[in-house]
């Protein structure tokens, strides 16, 4: 490992100054830093702690409504956290995915999203949410919708100066289910082979009125599945329909590569299985689960 | 003495046999149990390892002088500094001893390699940064080469050949041309061939086999201190001490008399850590530099060829047997991957699948192959879990062709006291028939599986192993308040401090916390083979025995001159010494310690050698559910039974059989390596090589039978090795059982199972 | 590059020297001699370093030495109070949940930050706090009971 140089900022501004100099990179809980700096996947000559800057870790209601969850909040703290696991169940129950007790008390959701793996486990269920990425630069500030953040395997659209600070996510309406379910070989410390989030919001007709569905392992990127969410959008969630959501998920909407992990064939079955268990799942959380029979 | 001229104790026991709690415990919950990277030395350099990035390729020139120049390092070495040694050198181990020429190309490649992350050479820097900067600097000229890494690939006539100098073993006459194929051995009676043809029912499978690893959480780690006489110590975690003191001393050229090993605590081996991985390269960077050298490898050099993983296997087996369930043949062909050096012979593996069955007709071909990949070495019962993978679900499709009770028909066929093993010798007391017989009365074999969401299935395999007995020594010297202080020669692996205690305090009449059990180094207890082949607890019990009735032989004589009485009239039990009646005089080991401790010491000692051999007979039950959507499989439940002889402290042989067991289902669902066409792992980590954590299995339970092996004391047999060969099978029959497939590829990940279950005729539609 | 640190280890005031590059496994185990964690993966995957950070477990070969500047770390050696071990250790101890011992450390930590914030934790919860530890010689059955028995004893002394 080269050494670095390693600042605490107590400031964003602050932050901002030192990632302007030299190859600096953003430290959160190190998870994946960590790693990549000791097998040389990452290089970095100054490391610049965001943990002393407090608004990054707050997890706070928005004034508009819906929740801010600071980029650095450990994902422990984020599902802990009274507000996420009432209102944003899926969000909680990802976090949780992240890893080990022992990398849940420190990884971040901002650090995963940053990270920027295809598989990263927060990311389906922010995007469901509707989740926009707060930036803070040399610019000024800045936001995006989150499923337009990435750019790649590991690249999302930040400057060199700029850093995540909060995910802020909409206000869920009444008659709204989301949830995440991954698959994995072992049942913990383990990466996505497919990762899907599904959200359902129902009109007072108990028809579809917004469908929202992203997927983990299955593109260069995490995927808005839009050909599934296309088809669920205005219709009656029945069986007929959650088959051919799942079929159009699997077929039109992931992209999956074959690679050590798994075949994209498998990857390909595993989404349909995980959007029927989904839709199935946000079903019984909406009490509309017998049209499903 | 407790035990009648077979081994059998005389009276009820007091020690041995109880559920004690670890001697050396304490130490391990406290974090004060020393291992080999907790060790500092002043002075202290830290080595790193050149590490091929090639399969397959012929060093032509290696430049290491711009390493040399970097400030901070110390010394650096290639094979250059090492002598070259002759084909077929060898140290003794066992009956066959140990290849030195391959230990010392695991330890540094001379002129060619033959998998990605073989040593090329070696820095020591005053710090792990400056070491691995320096090893950027060694410019190392490689001829790539063609690599070979399927095991019909290497096997194919005109494949590369690794080695010119390997000529197939076993076949006559003597091929003329070198051969990827090591050895062919051959095991069969009768005609197995006319009897498949013949029978009412046969059942074939091909299975395939990852390599997987040993997984033991510690990596290998070597510190070397090189005195100013030249005189060299090395702590090590390793499974043997005086082995690798040969192993060392052959490879540097330096007489053993120079030089010792010291086995601290040892974070697992499970057979990898019977080799050297870095010692002499400590060694000789040690001399080089004159400080001391500690070396500690990196997970990644662990996985990506640091170590020696487990053999896979390609493996062919038909089985065939009468309408009334008795088996007439069993076919087999083995063919193990040895990675890049000769491995093992396969004949115990071959003998180890047939064993447990009573079959006239046997034609079992066995084949170690090498290909470019790391060399492999042992893993708890080598090859054992491989070859039950393909016979046990071979024997289990078998009987669901004739529609017979799985249980019934191991029970029909089962060898027996005095049946033919494989190789045509008599079987010495095996309790398999009372296994079978506990298994059926058994509430996991008799409730029956209550439905799920997925379909159920129960599965059933049995196992076998032969571990080996080699040789172990130890001393006793008595301390001056009358304790047996026990220093035994084996490494302790799996316990033995504490079940060694246990013997000691049986014989002495103690109670455990009165005896202190220590390892010694290779030059302070007599030599004694690595803890290996389930060898240890019964082979030290016996040279403990020995030693015990040494010391307790001069006590006695001590004793019966202060007594006044003539020695053999003595009275000895619970640690005192009585005259008989009218006298009744008294004294106790302590009294007679402190009485004559300046007289002189007492000191018994004891060797075994080639104890008569018990072996490992285990049965295993296991349940499942399957996700026939996603292929994942949950164990429900598992129950392992085992012959055990006698338990010498059953905390101890249940937690040897149920971590056995958890790497067997580890290697069954979730293990394996995944090799890239360059040779190269693509999973070379403990995220992606999965090992099984805690929500992954299940509570095993265990079973303890326990049938004495006679002439042997106390009737210990072997635990450790047994318990990984039965779970892949038992896994694959029950995954059979609950969908009617088969699967034949370990592990059985659920990308597998459900392409096996989407491949079968007759599959319903999903939705 | 070397700077100084202070932090706290165990309950004790310590100001080290380390290297910038410096883990805080490194810290205890190289820099202030504290071996009791161990090295298994050196990313996270096996848990042998488990240690407290202000209470949390975490895995100190993925936290900076420097990022405990000011912060309590308590690593196996505090675990225990002089003479009296903590009932996960003595229950460990008597059901045979430590064989080769190198996991042990980082379970006792793991299954302590459990029983810090869980009183009755059922065997899914023990099995999910110490799913971060990898075991290879156990099997994790008598771990589990340990766990579970050290749980009990301490909802005992409560009452």
């Amino acid at each position: 490992m080269r050494t670095f140089i390693y600042v605490a900022p107590p400031s964003i501004e602050d932050a901002i100054g030192e990632l302007r100099r030299g190859e600096a990179r953003p430290l959160a809980g190190g998870t994946d830093l960590l790693p990549q700096l000791r097998e040389g996947r990452r290089n970095a000559d100054r490391i610049v702690d965001l943990k002393r800057i407090a608004e990054l870790s707050a997890i706070r209601p928005l004034p508009q409504g819906g929740l801010a969850i600071g980029a650095a909040a450990s994902a422990t703290s984020v599902a802990r956290h009274d507000l996420v696991a009432a209102r944003y169940p899926a969000i909680a129950a990802s976090a949780r995915l992240l890893g080990s007790v022992q990398v849940q008390n420190r990884a971040s959701l901002g650090g995963n999203v940053c990270n920027a793996a295809p598989s990263a486990d927060v990311v389906p269920a922010l995007i469901c949410h509707e989740a926009s990425a707060q930036i803070a630069g040399a610019a000024g500030r800045r936001n995006t919708p989150l499923d337009e953040f990435f750019a790649g395997p590991g690249r999302t659209v930040l400057e060199a100066d700029e850093v995540l600070t909060a995910l802020w996510l909409a206000a869920v309406p009444p008659r709204s289910a989301t949830t995440y379910l991954r698959f994995t070989p072992r049942r913990e410390m383990d990466i996505a082979i497919v990762g899907v989030a599904v959200r359902i919001d129902l009109a007072e007709d108990r028809s579809i009125a917004l469908a929202r569905v992203a997927l983990a392992s299955v593109g260069p990127t995490p995927v808005r599945a839009v050909s599934t969410e296309r088809l669920l959008r205005g219709n009656r969630l029945d069986r007929d329909l959650s088959v051919a959501a799942a079929t159009a998920a699997a077929n039109a909407d992931a992209r999956p590569i074959s690679d050590t992990r798994a075949s994209a064939d498998y990857r390909r079955a595993l989404v349909e299985v995980l959007v029927r268990r989904g839709l199935a799942a946000c079903a019984r959380t909406l009490d509309i689960a017998s049209e499903l029979r | 003495m407790n035990l009648d001229p077979t081994g059998a104790p005389t009276a009820e026991l007091k020690v041995i046999g109880k559920r004690l709690a670890r001697v050396d415990a304490l130490e391990r919950v406290t974090g004060q149990a020393i291992y080999p990277a907790d060790l500092k030395l002043p002075g202290m350099v830290h080595a790193k390892i050149l590490r091929s990035p090639l399969a397959h390729a012929r060093i032509r020139g290696i430049d290491s002088t711009r390493a040399q120049a970097l400030k901070g390092v110390l010394a650096v070495v290639t094979a250059a500094d090492f002598p070259a040694l002759p084909v077929g050198s060898t140290i003794p181990m066992g009956e066959t001893g140990y290849d030195m020429w391959m230990v010392a190309a695991i330890n540094m490649a001379r002129d060619k390699v033959h998998w990605v992350g073989q040593p090329v050479a070696a820095v020591a820097a005053v710090d792990v940064h400056t070491a691995a900067a320096a090893l950027a600097l060694i410019a190392v000229d490689y001829e790539p080469l063609e690599p070979v890494l399927g095991i019909l690939a290497a096997m194919a006539p005109e494949a590369p050949v690794l080695h010119e100098h390997v000529f197939t073993k076993g076949i006559e006459p003597r091929p003329r041309a070198p051969s990827n194929v090591c050895s062919r051995v051959v095991i069969s009676r009768g005609d197995a061939s006319a009897a498949l043809q013949d029978a009412d029912a046969s059942a074939r499978v091909r299975v395939e086999v990852d390599t997987a690893h040993q997984g033991y959480l510690e990596p290998q780690v070597a510190m070397a201190q090189v005195d100013a006489n030249g005189f060299a110590t090395v702590w090590a975690s390793t499974q043997g001490q005086f082995t690798a003191e040969l192993m060392i001393a052959r490879m540097l050229g330096l007489p053993a008399s120079k030089l010792k090993v010291v086995p601290l605590e040892i974070g697992g081996g499970f057979g990898g850590k019977i080799a050297i991985h870095g010692e002499a390269v400590a060694v000789r960077l040690a001399q080089k530099c004159q400080r001391p050298v500690k070396l500690v490898l990196t997970r990644e050099e662990v996985l990506q060829g640091g170590s020696g993983p487990a053999a896979g296997a390609l493996i062919d087996v038909a089985v065939a047997a009468q309408k009334d369930g008795g088996l007439r043949a069993i076919e087999g062909t083995y063919r193990m991957d040895a990675g890049g050096l000769p491995g093992m012979s396969p004949s115990l593996l071959m003998q180890a699948s047939a064993a447990l069955y009573q079959c006239p007709n046997l034609s079992l071909e066995g084949y170690d192959v090498v290909t470019n990949k790391p060399r492999t070495e042992a893993y708890r019962g080598p090859g054992g879990i491989q070859a039950a993978f393909a016979v046990e679900q071979a024997m289990d499709m078998l009987c669901q062709k004739l529609g017979m009770d799985p249980l019934e028909f191991r029970q029909r066929n089962a060898s027996v006291t005095g049946g033919l093993m494989p190789i045509g010798t008599p079987f010495p007391a095996i309790g398999l028939d009372t296994i079978l017989e506990a298994v059926g009365r058994h509430r996991c074999w008799t409730e029956p599986l209550a439905p799920g969401a997925y379909p159920r299935g129960r599965g059933l395999a049995l196992g076998y192993w032969r571990g080996t007995s080699m040789t172990s020594a130890a001393h006793i010297t008595i301390a001056g308040d009358g304790r047996p202080m026990v220093t035994m020669g084996a490494v302790d692996l799996s316990g033995t401090r504490s079940t060694m205690a246990q013997v000691v305090a049986e014989e002495f009449g103690l109670a455990i916390e009165d005896v202190h059990v220590q390892t010694g180094d290779s030059k302070s207890v007599g030599y004694s083979d690595g803890a290996a082949g389930s060898r240890v607890a019964r082979t030290m019990t016996a040279a403990l025995v020995e030693a015990c009735a040494d010391a307790l032989r001069q006590l006695r004589m001590r004793a019966a001159e202060k007594l006044q009485s003539a020695p053999e009239l003595l009275h000895y039990a619970d640690a005192v010494f009585r005259a008989p009646q009218p006298s009744g005089a008294a004294i106790s080991l302590a009294e007679l310690m402190q009485a004559t401790l300046t007289d002189g010491a007492v000191v018994g000692r004891g060797v075994s050698s080639k104890l008569p051999l018990g072996v490992e007979i285990g049965a295993h039950v296991c349940d499942v559910e399957v996700d026939t959507d996603s292929g994942l499989v949950t164990i429900l439940r598992y129950t392992a039974f085992q012959d055990v002889g006698l338990a010498l402290n059953p905390i101890a042989v249940e937690g040897q059989i149920e971590g056995s067991v958890v790497q067997g289902l580890g290697w069954a669902l979730l293990e394996g390596f995944d090799y890239g066409p360059d040779g190269r792992l693509r999973n070379a980590s403990l995220l992606d090589y999965r090992m099984p954590t805690a929500l992954d299995v299940p509570r095993i339970e265990s079973v303890i039978i326990e049938t004495p092996v006679p002439n042997v004391p106390y009737g210990v047999r072997g635990v450790g090795e047994v318990p990984i060969v039965p779970p892949a099978a038992a896994v694959a029959n029950a995954i059979a059982r609950a969908v009617g497939v088969r699967v034949c590829h370990m592990p059985m990940t659920p990308e597998r199972v459900l392409a096996a279950i989407r491949a079968a005729p007759g599959r319903p539609d999903v939705s | 590059m070397k700077t100084l640190l202070a932090c706290t280890i165990n309950a004790e005031a310590h100001t080290v020297l380390v290297d910038v590059r410096d883990t805080l496994l490194d810290l205890v185990r190289e820099r202030i001699g504290l071996t009791g964690s161990k090295e298994g993966c050196g990313n996270g995957n096996c848990g042998t370093c488990t240690v407290l950070l202000d209470g949390a477990a975490v895995n100190a070969c993925l936290v900076l030495a420097l990022e405990v500047a000011g912060r309590e770390v308590v690593t196996i050696e505090g675990v225990a109070r002089v003479g009296e071990l903590h009932p996960i250790q003595s229950a460990l101890v008597e059901s045979g949940g430590t064989q080769c011992g190198f996991c042990t450390p980082g379970i006792v930590l793991a299954a302590k930050a459990l029983l810090d914030t869980n009183a009755d934790p059922s065997e899914q919860d023990i099995r999910q706090a110490i799913a971060g530890n990898l075991c290879r010689c156990t099997g994790y059955g008598k771990i589990v009971d340990a766990i579970a028995t050290a749980a009990a004893r301490l909802r005992e002394t409560e009452t």
